[in-house]
């Protein structure tokens, strides 16, 4: 068994160099997202679990302990068994606060840096051991294979420098610790996979090559190798509790598992997959173990390399050699290169910057990621300086389990976190310290000195007395950590920054956050503050980037909008430089308002958070929860508008009705406060708000449709010690009902003025009578044709008089003439010939141009004069509208049994508004005393009593402006009609 | 949740009893497999509680 150095560092190096080309593949975009993002490259990278120890330390523990073994299996195990109930929750609160490490997660609980600061001491404490622990096998392993013939140390240094090489540029390439690293998780998936495949196949060649297979196996097992069995001690029943308890917490504790775990983003989804598919990984890399082991013991190798390292004997071959070796490597390096990036991350942001806080860096992102870099190289240089100075004098056992023990430490505080809020920083630093101190004497210093354990048995448990000195040592320490943690967190007082970190962190509790307003008004104010403390360039970009994330607009100045804001900052700014640095930033740079009145519940966030959790609601608070939607289900399907406010004026509900009838969406203005509601709600919700009675009737309000007539209804919600007071309000639109009044009184007006029509009628029958009379009398009077053209003129125009006058009682009185229909064949022609003639007279609107396009032939079937009124009114319509110099078409055209004649005018066109009520009495566009509003009410009695239709085009189809007015009317006599004399008139 | 029960009902039980496994799996006698092919059932079991809880959550 000796290959050359030169054979073993280009097996290593080719190796590592294979891990780069990966990375390199997986940064460049040569493998495809799918396979990159696939969750089984989730359970591969969690695979990081099986170090160094899964290969080497656990053949050393077989060797002694048989199956005991396995607890280093069965312990993650469970705790993966255990996700939806423990791993979820820590994930929601490490993703939804950006906590990237264990120190983050205890800092933002126990609301201390120093906390943060503590627990990174004994990560690193705790952890050198671990990571010596993979520097020696590696070390041990060159030695091995290399017959003695090379300083083992010195190589294992170069491979050191290459993990650090590689951790340093592909796994700090991101200055925040919490983002997903798909290249590492690649490298450590790939890693995951040689290193399983080679155990696989060490152990096939145990099984096959070493033993005949399975039946021969068990033939020596139950033979020769019962010799063997004797010499196991199996753990004792406590025992094996133990090392279950210490592996189960290595899997929620260890720098490396949880930052794979946690602080690479990743979804539920995956890490409930977790939950059996790293179980299965684990078995797969435990099954070889014993195979192993057996073959080492049949082949007799165990005397002369030692039981960890049995796989070294199971052939000469130098590819079976090379094969245990990158076994080895492959765990080695994924392990260093994961406690690497997680211990850089919580030195930097626990130890570092809480000793140096940043200042306006020019350039903060690149700052932090230089620094991860220096800190990622120290902590691999410092694995290799404890294995050199430490662990080349102890076996694979003691310096696992120091580590293990030693992490083990934070499992109280960890449960406290998620299971009991009434815990406190002095108890778990009470409780972490004492049990902290008990493991440095009893374990790690003895390691690092060479002393002799410090153990005080208490009272009571000197049962204790003789039994191996990391079950003492776990069981002293672990006992002492939980009581004085109990006992220190019941005498002492709990602060209300602990507390509400506490309702965050608490599985079954709801965060009710309070609703303060800030003092920044804008998400671009927020600029401003930030920029003396991350610079202007920082600044910016993380305020843009918690936009971005919230989906928030810049100019979005709701308080429930800038809270939300300043949360998702705190947490992103967390994930940069950890919770305690974020969290002073953002207390110092973005403050709170104070004064005014007692901030209450933000009501709004817990609903949300609660919708988010729904899921994970049981038994009586999913009952609650469920009562709670179909309450608010109701108040939002409430077919009348409802909005409530807090006690602060902040908008609380705007529910679906409100939305429709204002036009703007609950989701952009619920958390705004009243004032700063967009018009015309702010105001009018302010003067119901301010209003001495709780009523408002029918106020006028301009919509976008038009004016609506609302009546808003208020109820005060007293604040009790329970409940949330502020002001709900009922809002009813009232519109169609204000307009049904309007027409009643309208039409009672109408009714009043036709009774009016008919008395004045009378009254200027008599005069007209006389002017027509006189008029009359002057044709006879005189032979001067000029006289006898206005004479003839005035009674045209008395006629006309009595006509307009008989009209309008003939409208008062329901649109029947007074004087009767008199239907005969009307050349339209010669009718509009006469209108014209007529509106010409006027001195307005002289400059306009009329073109009569009517064929004399085509006559429709109407009373002359009649029709002659509709013509004048349409062309006087017409001639008003348009501007000097305008053009007015009239034509007529033969339409099936009808007769179409159309007004074309090139003026203004119809307003919008007044084309839906362009037929109702009294609608006009004129200048006050210029219209009656009757014109074109009485042209439609008119047509409608010929059996025609009238219908307007504004502008006419082809044209760009302008009315076009069609009348239709029939071509033969109708049913009904009047059988008078022809028109005597024509 | 009745299946996050039966999960900490499993792991709370299987950690008190898991001294009468090992000893059973120390007996003479005793496939050498055996450990293995409970861990494989207990996975199994894992599984078909994942897939009943991810069709819960739909």
């Amino acid at each position: 068994m000796s290959a050359s150095l030169a054979s073993v560092f280009a097996l290593g190096t080719g190796y590592l160099l294979v891990l780069f080309l990966c990375a390199l593949a997986v940064e460049r975009g040569w493998i495809s997202l799918r396979i990159t993002r696939h969750p089984a490259v989730y359970t591969l990278a969690l695979g990081v679990y099986a170090s160094a120890w899964a290969i080497y330390g656990s053949l050393e523990l077989a060797a002694s302990a048989g199956y005991g073994y396995l607890a280093y299996y069965l312990g993650v195990a469970g705790a993966f068994l255990l996700a939806p109930v423990l791993l979820v929750p820590i994930q929601r609160m490490t993703r939804t606060y950006q906590l990237a490490s264990l120190s983050d997660l205890f800092a933002f609980r126990f609301r201390s840096r120093w906390v943060g600061t503590l627990i990174t001491v004994i990560s690193l404490l705790a952890v050198l051991p671990l990571l010596a622990l993979q520097v020696q096998t590696l070390g041990d392993a060159i030695f091995l294979m290399t017959g003695g013939a090379a300083s083992p140390a010195l190589l294992a240094l170069a491979f050191c420098a290459l993990i650090a090489l590689l951790t340093m540029l592909f796994g700090a390439r991101h200055s925040r610790l919490h983002a997903r690293h798909d290249t590492l998780l690649a490298v450590i998936a790939f890693g995951s996979v040689v290193k399983l495949g080679a155990m696989l196949t060490l152990g096939a060649i145990a099984l096959f090559g070493v033993f005949d297979g399975p039946a021969s196996l068990q033939t020596w097992l139950d033979g020769p190798g019962q010799a063997y069995q004797a010499s196991v001690v199996q753990p004792d029943p406590a025992h094996w509790r133990t090392l279950l308890l210490l592996f189960f917490a290595a899997a929620l504790l260890m720098p490396h598992i949880f930052h794979i775990t946690f602080a690479e983003t990743l979804s539920r989804h995956t890490l409930l997959q977790a939950s059996w598919s790293l179980p299965l990984f684990l078995l797969l890399m435990a099954l070889p173990v014993p195979l192993i082991l057996w073959a080492g013991q049949y082949l007799g190798s165990d005397e002369t390399i030692g039981a960890a390292y049995l796989a070294f004997g199971l052939s000469d071959a130098f590819w079976v050699q090379g094969l245990a070796f990158i076994a080895g490597l492959a765990a080695t390096s994924g392990t260093m290169v994961i406690i690497a990036l997680a211990l850089s991350g919580m030195i930097l942001n626990h130890v570092l910057l809480v000793a140096h806080p940043p200042d306006a860096q020019h350039n903060l992102y690149r700052w932090l990621r230089w620094l991860r870099r220096a800190l990622i190289a120290a902590v691999i240089l410092g694995g290799w300086l404890f294995y050199r100075t430490v662990g080349v004098h102890h076996d694979l056992t003691p310096l696992g389990l120091s580590a293990f023990v030693g992490m083990a430490q934070c499992l109280p505080g960890l449960m406290a976190l998620l299971y009991w809020p009434g815990a406190n920083r002095k108890g778990m630093v009470a409780g972490l310290s004492v049990g902290t101190l008990i493991w440095l004497v009893g374990m790690w210093l003895p390691l690092l000195t060479g002393m002799a354990p410090l153990i005080v048995i208490p009272p009571g448990l000197e049962g204790l007395a003789g039994e191996p000195d990391w079950y003492v040592v776990t069981l002293v320490s672990l006992s002492a950590n939980i009581l004085v943690f109990i006992l220190v967190s019941l005498a002492t007082r709990t602060s209300d920054g602990e507390r509400a970190a506490a309702e965050a962190c608490s599985v079954d509790a709801v965060i009710r956050p309070k609703r303060l307003p800030l003092v920044a008004t804008t998400g671009a104010d927020f600029k401003h503050h930030l920029a003396p403390v991350l610079g202007d360039e920082v600044a910016e970009r993380e305020v843009e980037r918690a936009l971005a994330d919230l989906g928030l607009s810049p100019l979005d100045g709701r308080p429930y909008a800038l809270r939300r804001l300043r949360d998702r900052i705190q947490a992103n700014l967390s994930g940069l430089m950890g919770p305690s640095v974020a969290q002073d930033i953002v207390d110092r740079q973005l403050p709170y308002r104070r004064g005014g009145q007692e901030p209450t519940d933000d009501i709004q966030f817990v609903e949300n958070r609660l919708e988010a959790y729904r899921s994970r609601l049981t038994g009586l608070a999913r009952e609650l929860d469920g009562l709670r939607r179909y309450h608010r289900r109701i108040l939002t399907r409430l077919p009348v508008g409802l909005c409530a406010f807090g006690v602060d004026d902040e908008l609380l509900m705007w529910n679906d009705a409100l939305a429709e009838l204002s036009g703007i969406d609950g989701g952009s203005v619920i958390g705004a406060r009243r004032d700063g509601l967009p018009a015309p709600w702010g105001e009018l919700l302010g003067r119901m708000l301010a209003e001495q009675h709780d009523h408002l009737y029918k106020q006028p309000v301009a919509l976008e449709g038009g004016t609506r007539y609302l009546t808003l209804h208020r109820a005060e919600l007293k604040a009790d010690d329970d409940i949330r007071g502020g002001t709900v309000i009922l809002i009813e639109d009232h519109s169609e009902m204000k307009w049904l009044e309007d027409e009643l009184v309208h039409a009672a007006r109408l009714a009043s003025i036709g009774q009016l029509a008919a008395g004045v009628a009378h009254e200027i029958g008599n005069p007209i009578t006389g002017i027509s009379s006189l008029a009359q009398n002057l044709r006879y009077d005189t032979d001067d044709p000029q006289v006898l053209e206005t004479a003839a003129q005035i009674q045209q125009l008395t006629d006309r008089v009595s006509r307009i006058v008989g009209s309008l009682v003939g409208f008062a009185h329901g649109g029947r003439h007074v004087g009767g229909t008199r239907f005969a064949p009307v050349s339209l022609a010669a009718v509009t010939d006469e209108a014209l003639h007529l509106i010409q007279l006027a001195r307005s609107g002289e400059d306009v141009e009329y073109h009569n396009l009517c064929p004399p032939e085509l006559e429709a079937v109407g009373d002359a004069q009649r029709l002659q009124q509709v013509m004048i009114n349409l062309l006087s319509n017409a001639r008003d509208a348009s501007h000097p110099g305008g053009l007015i078409v009239i034509d007529a055209a033969p339409d099936g049994d009808m007769l179409r004649v159309t007004v074309t005018d090139e003026g203004h066109g119809l307003d919008p508004h007044v084309r839906e009520h362009l037929f109702e009495p009294f609608t006009t566009t004129k200048p006050p005393g210029e219209g009656t509003g009757l014109g074109l009410p009485l042209v439609y009695s008119i047509i409608a009593e010929h059996h025609g239709r009238i219908e307007f085009d504004s502008p006419p189809p082809g044209h760009e402006c302008g009315t076009r007015i069609s009348l239709w009317l029939p071509t033969a006599r109708q049913d009904g009609e009047d059988t008078d004399e022809p028109n005597s008139d024509r | 949740m009745y299946v996050y029960r039966i999960m900490l009902f499993l792991v709370f039980g299987g950690y008190l009893l898991s001294p009468l496994l090992m000893s059973g799996w120390s007996s003479p006698g005793v496939a050498w497999y055996r450990p293995f092919v409970i861990w494989g059932v207990l996975i199994a079991l894992t599984l078909w509680l994942e897939q009943k809880r991810k069709l819960d959550e739909r």
